[in-house]
């Protein structure tokens, strides 16, 4: 397949004092909403839908959207909801990163929802699955030691009833359903394309390569994105199957400017630092797990059962640690690609002959980055890198040497 | 008191599952149910009432080196689980049950289902009953830690805090109090701490019933315990003063001295 080129915003509600964000941590689960202003949040939805709107005109392949609750980092409190308005606005594929399942009782409805979302676009959306942040399970109460049971189960039952004629009956551990019988299926035959999308979860991985379907790395450094496809390419070759670059997609916090100069000082100021600094969620941006950024309670990232010992403590636990710190270390790590145009091109070869994604995914906009700064950088993506970047092949399939990382 | 010296905890298959107990003394059986941070060791308290009884003290499974089966998912599991372990290691019922915390809980229930299994009961800072006034400490939104610590209403004067809790913990210690809010947490996440149908079948026990509760206690409030004392016709509720929710370990004179005249 061609390589497919996305932008992304969080989205997220910046008007906020910059002390309680210190205080409290972007992602942390009491971050008061006393501060929230509707007219303030009423504009802030028209500005980041035009930015989508534009980065389509500018020639991005589609638009990701995703959901949080419960804190500023994200204003997306129904992926849905957000990819519904993104049929609307802009022409390409709308991709969701995804839809929470632990926290839903009732999957049938996503079922619904997603095949409603699939047929209004005309066939364009691609259905991301996640677990949600330790957070969310707490500010959902969804109890986090079934989270993985729960994701699994509604899973193969959304898949079901994609696929099988209904009515059926469910009866499993976490989901019971006398009558299972959506009226809309979606318009994508036998369903839109499915992506668990993750911060490295090796559970997840292995189990996205059992179900064949994309694991979407999300904001992860380059070194365990690619220990990440290692996984997945391990666990295939064990199934008897050979993924292709399809298999893989890569979301990155880009920030790029006409000068490396400019791209570093916005970005520094408005990417954060590991802490959020200046706007950003944080370089581990959702608030997952091994996060720094929800505050003074780091175990709420991680309660009870969410992860496994072996997540916890893991080498691919480990990398993620290692790839916090600074803005510098960050872009070191490749955690976030920063420059002129120029400059990330390069990068962007770097890290396209190490890891291959089908699917890279510009996370381009971030806290409280000034608008016309974000629509330049969108300008740039869409006019200078994406094009550059379409005509390059992976050193994976043609065995050539890997671009350098500039220095 | 030979008993005061620590008692080892042995593994043995009961109920099909691996099972860690601790147990001694003679005398008429008394069946010890932990608490939600499981049983850090032969406690003071128990080598006091092993003076009188023969004090068994299981894991629960799930906790300590107790196995976790699969099908537990309910505090009313767990009391069908007990019933079926002191039959499994030869108990002769009636025996006394002692409680604390979500085990006081567990002994409530089969108090309320099986009320031939258990002589005397005791409830000793109890979860499953929400209080009218007050909140049930939220161990979820804190660390192992921080709950524990507030456990205990002067925890750095409590010779068994110092014992088992205080200090650097090592991973074998960090690992064992994440495995026991993962095996809570499986129990007693929602509704939290409490049943919705067991206000309903407080009155249905007969069992003499005492309920101890430590005054400080900033876990459960002490109007649970009066919720249950109004529940159980005939109950008596103790308050110990100068203490929290771990009364077995902060005052465990005063705790054995009441357990042990209400058993006699």
């Amino acid at each position: 397949m061609d390589r497919k080129f996305f932008y992304f915003s969080e989205m997220g509600y910046n008007a906020y004092p910059q002390e309680l964000a210190d205080q409290y941590g972007y992602t942390a689960l009491m971050f008061p909403n006393s501060i929230f202003d509707a007219n303030v949040a009423r504009d802030l939805w028209q500005m980041f839908l035009r930015e989508h709107e534009f980065a389509s005109e500018m020639g991005f392949d589609g638009s990701v959207c995703n959901e949080h609750h419960n804190n500023v980092i994200s204003m997306q409190e129904s992926v849905n909801i957000s990819a519904a308005v993104l049929t609307q606005r802009i022409k390409g594929t709308i991709a969701l990163i995804g839809n929470p399942l632990p926290i839903h009782d009732n999957p049938v409805r996503v079922a619904e929802e997603i095949a409603m979302l699939d047929l209004i676009s005309g066939g364009r959306i691609i259905s991301g699955f996640v677990r949600g942040t330790g957070i969310e399970q707490l500010s959902t109460n969804a109890n986090p030691v079934y989270n993985r049971e729960r994701f699994e189960e509604a899973f193969q039952l959304i898949r079901k009833a994609w696929t099988e004629p209904g009515p059926f009956r469910w009866e499993g551990k976490h989901y019971h359903f006398r009558v299972v019988n959506p009226w809309q299926l979606p318009l994508q035959k036998p369903h839109p394309r499915i992506w668990a999308a993750g911060i490295l979860s090796p559970e997840t991985i292995r189990w996205a390569a059992r179900q064949r379907i994309t694991y979407l790395v999300l904001g992860s450094a380059l070194d365990a994105t690619a220990s990440c496809r290692d996984i997945y390419h391990e666990v295939a070759r064990e199934d008897g199957w050979t993924p292709t670059s399809e298999h893989l997609g890569y979301l990155l916090h880009t920030c790029v400017m006409d000068t490396d100069e400019e791209a570093f000082e916005m970005g520094r100021h408005h990417f954060g630092s590991g802490v959020g600094r200046g706007g950003g969620a944080g370089l581990s941006g959702t608030g997952s797990a091994g996060s720094t950024t929800s505050g003074p309670h780091p175990e709420w990232n991680s309660p009870p059962g969410y992860m496994s010992k072996q997540a916890k403590t893991g080498a691919m636990a480990k990398q993620r640690q290692n790839s916090q710190g600074t803005y510098e270390a960050a872009n070191k790590a490749g955690l976030i690609v920063t420059g002129s145009p120029k400059t990330i091109i390069q990068k962007f070869k770097h890290i396209i002959d190490r890891t291959d994604p089908g699917y890279l995914t510009f996370w381009a906009r971030e806290g409280k980055k000034p608008h016309e700064a974000t629509m330049r950088g969108i300008e740039l993506l869409g006019k200078e890198v994406i094009p550059a970047l379409r005509e390059h092949r992976s050193a994976l399939i043609t065995g050539k040497e890997v671009t350098p990382w500039p220095h | 008191m030979a008993a005061l010296s620590a008692v080892a905890a042995e593994s043995r298959t009961i109920t099909g599952l691996d099972i860690e107990v601790r147990r001694a003394g003679k005398g008429p059986s008394l069946l010890v149910l932990h608490g939600e941070f499981g049983v850090p060791g032969w406690l003071d308290a128990y080598a006091r009432l092993s003076q009188s009884f023969d004090v068994i003290v299981p894991s629960l499974p799930g906790y300590g080196r107790s196995q976790r089966p699969e099908w537990i998912m309910s505090v009313r599991d767990y009391a069908a689980w007990v019933t079926w372990f002191a039959r499994d290691i030869g108990l002769s019922s009636p025996v006394h049950v002692l409680g604390h915390s979500l085990g006081g809980w567990i002994a409530a229930e089969i108090a309320t289902i099986a009320p031939q299994f258990i002589d005397r009961l005791v409830l000793a800072g109890a979860m499953g009953m929400k209080p009218e006034s007050g909140e049930i400490f939220d161990y979820f939104l804190e660390s192992g830690r921080t709950g524990i610590e507030r456990a205990f209403h002067r925890p750095e004067q409590c010779a068994e805090y110092r014992k088992y809790y205080i200090g650097d913990w090592g991973p074998d210690q960090n690992e064992a109090t994440e495995d026991h809010r993962e095996m809570t947490c499986r129990v007693a996440w929602k509704p939290y701490m409490h049943s919705l149908t067991l206000p309903g079948l407080l009155p249905a026990i007969a069992t003499p019933t005492l309920i101890v509760w430590g005054r400080q206690d900033a876990i459960t409030p002490l109007n649970s315990g009066e919720l249950y004392q109004r529940g159980i016709a005939g109950a008596r509720l103790a308050v110990i003063e100068d203490c929290g929710h771990m009364a077995e370990m902060e005052q465990p004179g005063a705790f054995a001295g009441l357990v042990q005249d209400f058993l006699k």
